[in-house]
């Protein structure tokens, strides 16, 4: 066995030789931001050997670094293999690290009407005069108390086996806890006195990257403390294809027992915050992708991969908590909600509760942006669906100095159109390290409208300044100086990087266009675009449309619902009527495959330019950048 | 055929000037004014519907060039001057489209040299003309300046400007006033992109014509065809961006494998055929200007052209 030594956190992992430091580094518990999944192409896990052998091609990969990281030993931790004993410096911008996620409440108003309850209940023994059985007479007295009618109610074989030594020991005080199932009301569970004041219920977004858990008081109906952490799962693949790959590879197993862990570090923190008892959460409602729900419920999500993409299960779901491996109260249950197929998930399921799309006449857009994107547009009597791959340039991937929303990735930048300086904020407010989607949209916008790039994303290199220069491959951008960084490069945009940008920002916006093509509207019939996932939260709504990434409509209608995910989850928590209509929702929304339109592609290459081939779709821009123009002449 | 059309088209496609006359500043005996058109090529009567001009495309430095066209033409081809001439009046071309393939050797710089050139084409023929610059970004700018200062006043046609490189092209025409070819990949998208670049940097709807990149016939052709075909429909329902006159070239017909392998007794007739055949569906896609590097297509396609304008006759032709 070889011993790695990881620094600066001085971890040590034995292992044999020839793995990976990547695998090395995960087998120690450090997570590692590998985009590409560990296989060669992002360039994202740089490690300095310190000391040490290993095998490593630089000059396969040498595209990655400076002259400068290679001198210091830099090499790809996914692509170097352990030779011998190993010391290996894991830089902070290769560690996966806090990310801003977003976590804020509800803004509409839902009623509270949870689908668990307690009830506490003082009931008389049993009597020769009264010898009703112990069931009857506990499911008496919690209607009484104001439960559902006692007919309704059932008791599972294992709750029934307790319940005469819990009402003769409480000496007949005892509180039950009614869950409402499909088949009736069940009780769930049976304590001893009155614990009625403690029942907490967790709504949780499942996102292949983060998890979020919002843990509500199920008497008070409020939120008591909210989580979030990363998902585990990210050791085995950045992105959902890569971790279906490693599904495939018997990976199933791990990948179900980490989705749960996910959830149980978020349930931990968030009890712990509270001062709860985490056997106090009764309900976990889970809004997922379809392929992070199939995981989760350790379903094989393999034939969702490939054509015909065919999900196992689409509809709503309730499971013990025991059985998935969630650390709640142990006869809790998980509900997990409806997909409309692989690629339209319970996440946008969520989204559309969260922005109540789903209830109006008017029609709405909805626009979740991640490394993949979906797309719904509709109001209350129909909805078209659909999604596609973004690819990971909004998200900094494909970016030479993208990065995801950490402390130090640029958020915000302008640029001052006569001198073409820029100004940026960084998330923390620390030296810059990389810039971030919005930060990139910014960019975007007002390179074009500075006139430094056209509309096809070029670079002018006409223009002499020191900002704009052409390195090895493409011209380039300088948006900060190597002494204002804190990694001590130039951070710059390339020619390369715009052209990702925009092929990302064409995909989704030719989405949007297919779909309204498909039921024929147009932008004027848009009441209101709603941005899903964290991405948009951040996103400037103005930049955005100057790109072209959405429709052109008034600023003041486009709205940011931020994590609908776990918005959605929370209703559904909290309010049992809402979620009765998720199935039907799912069920009624056509899905449009972008693949067999033949008009996408078309649509796409419309979009390629900024803000679009078509400048009649977006005349307020148009004229903005004509007047833009006209200044700087 | 006798049945009338009506496509419900409002818009006509923009006119671009080609050539300038002494009254007009030049020194060509004539000049041509192309595109003006309401519908598509060979619908219309006669009148008002011009046939498509076909161009002679010659070289200045023959290593690069299709050594059927060079043994067709033979020994005039080692005289720039004497091929122009030739075009002119042997072959009876409406252009000569002259590609300066000089600039493609290995680190040429010697500009002073293209200006000689470009002035001999001018002094042996008095056709309008069409310049092809160089392919290498590094000296672009320079050939393109060097062309249209010696040109100037000529109102050349100057090609060819790409997404990825318009720039230079376009600092050359703006600045002696010639026009552009505009060429983009088969995709009316695209095309309509280039053609909003070139407009923000200044260059007049009046001084752009649509490269719409042509396949040889059985190589890519069909996809040309149909994104002029969709440019054509596009421009005549309205869209200025597109409405400009189409230049159509395939000098791929000239090095396909049917002609390359072709009989020596025969390749002449299929080189000859095989741009006929493209050249003739380039037109009726609505090319204003189709181009030629064997001679002997010219007068097949002009006959052609004629016989298509006849009423009724567009089944007939060979």
């Amino acid at each position: 066995m070889l011993t790695v030594t990881f620094l600066p956190s001085y971890r040590k992992i034995d292992v044999e030789r020839g793995i990976t430091i990547l695998d090395a580094a995960q087998r120690a518990g450090l997570s590692m931001n590998v985009v590409c999944g560990g296989q060669g192409k992002c360039g994202k896990c740089i490690v300095y050997i310190q000391s040490g052998r290993v095998e490593f091609d630089r000059q396969k990969y040498g595209r990655f670094f400076t002259e400068t990281e290679l001198q210091k030993g830099a090499c790809l931790a996914c692509e170097a293999t352990v030779q011998g004993d190993l010391h290996v410096v894991i830089p902070e911008s290769t560690l996966i690290q806090e990310q801003k996620i977003l976590v804020e409440g509800l803004e509409q108003a839902i009623d509270f009407r949870p689908s668990v309850r307690k009830y506490y209940v003082e009931l008389q023994p049993p009597s020769l005069a009264d010898p009703s059985p112990d069931l009857s007479r506990l499911l008496w007295g919690i209607q009484k108390s104001g439960g559902p009618v006692a007919e309704k109610m059932y008791a599972p074989l294992e709750v029934l086996r307790e319940i005469p030594y819990i009402l003769r020991h409480s000496d007949w005080k005892v509180t039950g806890t009614i869950s409402l199932v499909p088949g009736g009301y069940r009780l769930i569970d049976l304590q001893e006195n009155d614990t009625s004041k403690r029942i907490y219920g967790a709504g949780v977004d499942l996102g292949s990257t983060t998890i979020v858990v919002y843990l509500w008081d199920l008497v008070t109906g409020k939120v008591v403390s909210v989580a979030s952490n990363y998902n585990k799962q990210i050791s085995c693949g950045e992105d959902i294809l890569a971790r279906v790959n490693f599904a495939r590879k018997n990976g199933l197993v791990k990948l179900q027992a980490l989705a749960a862990e996910s959830i149980n570090q978020a349930l931990t923190t968030a009890s712990n915050a509270a001062e709860i008892d985490r056997e106090d959460i009764y309900e976990v409602v889970v809004a997922g992708n379809t392929v992070m729900t199939h995981m989760l419920l350790g379903i094989d999500p393999a034939y969702m991969i490939a054509e015909p993409y065919v999900p196992v299960v689409r509809r709503a779901l309730s499971v013990a908590a025991p059985r998935l491996g969630i650390t709640c109260n142990p006869n809790g249950g998980v509900f997990l909600f409806p997909a409309v197929s692989d690629f339209i998930g319970g996440d946008i399921i969520a989204d559309i509760l969260a922005c109540g799309m789903s209830e109006r006449d008017e029609i709405s857009l909805l626009v979740d942006i991640g490394t993949n994107f979906e797309v719904v547009l509709g109001n209350k009597e129909w909805m078209f669906s659909c999604a596609g791959a973004a690819g990971p340039a909004l998200e900094g991937g494909e970016v030479l100095f993208g990065m995801r929303a950490n402390p130090g990735a640029i958020e915000k930048i302008t640029i001052d159109p006569v001198t073409l300086d820029p100004k940026y904020s960084t998330i923390n407010g620390i030296k810059p390290r990389g810039i971030c989607g919005s930060g990139l949209i910014d960019l975007l916008a007002e390179l074009l409208i500075a006139c430094v790039i056209d509309r096809t994303g070029r670079i002018n290199m006409e223009i002499n300044h020191p900002r704009i220069r052409k390195n090895a491959h493409f011209p380039e951008y300088v948006i900060a100086w190597a002494k204002e960084t804190e990694i001590g490069k130039d951070i710059v945009i390339t020619e390369n990087d715009i052209k990702n940008l925009i092929m990302s920002k064409a995909s989704v916006h030719a989405a949007c266009v297919t779909l309204m093509k498909e039921a024929g509207v147009t932008r004027h019939d848009i009441s209101t675009i709603y941005f899903a996932g964290a991405f948009g939260n951040f996103l400037d709504k103005k930049n955005a449309t100057i790109i072209g990434l959405i429709p052109e409509i008034g600023i003041d209608q486009i709205k940011n619902i931020g994590n609908g995910a776990v918005v959605g989850a929370n209703i559904a928590l909290i309010n049992r009527r809402e979620r009765k209509t998720l199935d039907s929702i799912a069920y009624r929304m056509a899905y449009i495959e972008l693949n067999a339109e033949n008009s996408f592609m078309d649509e796409y290459t419309g979009s390629t330019f900024l803000p679009h081939t078509d400048l009649a779709l977006f005349p307020r821009v148009q004229s903005l950048l004509e007047s833009c123009r006209v200044k700087r002449e | 055929m006798a049945c009338e059309l009506n496509f419900g088209w409002t818009a006509t496609i923009g006119e671009v000037v080609i050539g300038a006359t002494k009254a007009d500043g030049g020194t060509r005996r004539l000049s041509y004014r192309i595109g003006g058109g309401t519908t598509l090529p060979f619908m219309e009567d006669q009148a008002g519907s011009p046939s498509p001009l076909i161009a002679l495309e010659i070289c200045d430095y023959l290593p690069f060039w299709s050594p059927i066209a060079k043994n067709y033409c033979g020994d005039m081809t080692n005289s720039v001057s004497e091929w122009a001439k030739a075009a002119d009046g042997t072959y009876g071309a409406d252009l000569i489209r002259l590609y300066l393939t000089s600039t493609r050797q290995r680190n040429f710089s010697d500009i002073a040299s293209l200006g000689k050139v470009v002035e001999d084409v001018l002094l042996a023929s008095s056709l309008p003309l069409i310049i092809e610059g160089s392919n290498e970004p590094k000296i672009d700018s320079e050939v393109f300046q060097k062309c249209g200062e010696v040109a100037q006043g000529e109102r050349l046609l100057l090609g060819t400007a790409e997404a990825g490189k318009y720039r230079s092209i376009a600092a050359a025409a703006l600045a002696y006033n010639h026009s552009i070819i505009a060429q983009s990949p088969i995709d009316i998208n695209l095309a309509k992109q280039l053609n909003i670049l070139l407009k923000e940097i200044g260059v007049q709807r009046d001084h752009i014509v649509i490269d719409p990149y042509t396949g040889a016939l059985g190589y890519g052709f069909e996809y040309s065809y149909s994104a002029m075909e969709r440019i054509r429909f596009s421009a005549l329902k309205g869209d200025s961006d597109l409405a400009m006159p189409m230049i159509c070239s395939a000098p791929d017909s000239l090095t396909i494998k049917e002609v390359r392998e072709a009989e020596p007794a025969v390749q002449d007739e299929m080189a000859i055929q095989w741009e006929f055949y493209t050249c003739l569906a380039a037109a009726a896609a609505g090319a204003e200007i189709v181009c030629v590097r064997h001679p002997g297509t010219i007068p097949l396609l002009r006959k052609a052209f004629a016989d298509m304008k006849k009423p009724g006759a567009a089944a007939e032709v060979r």
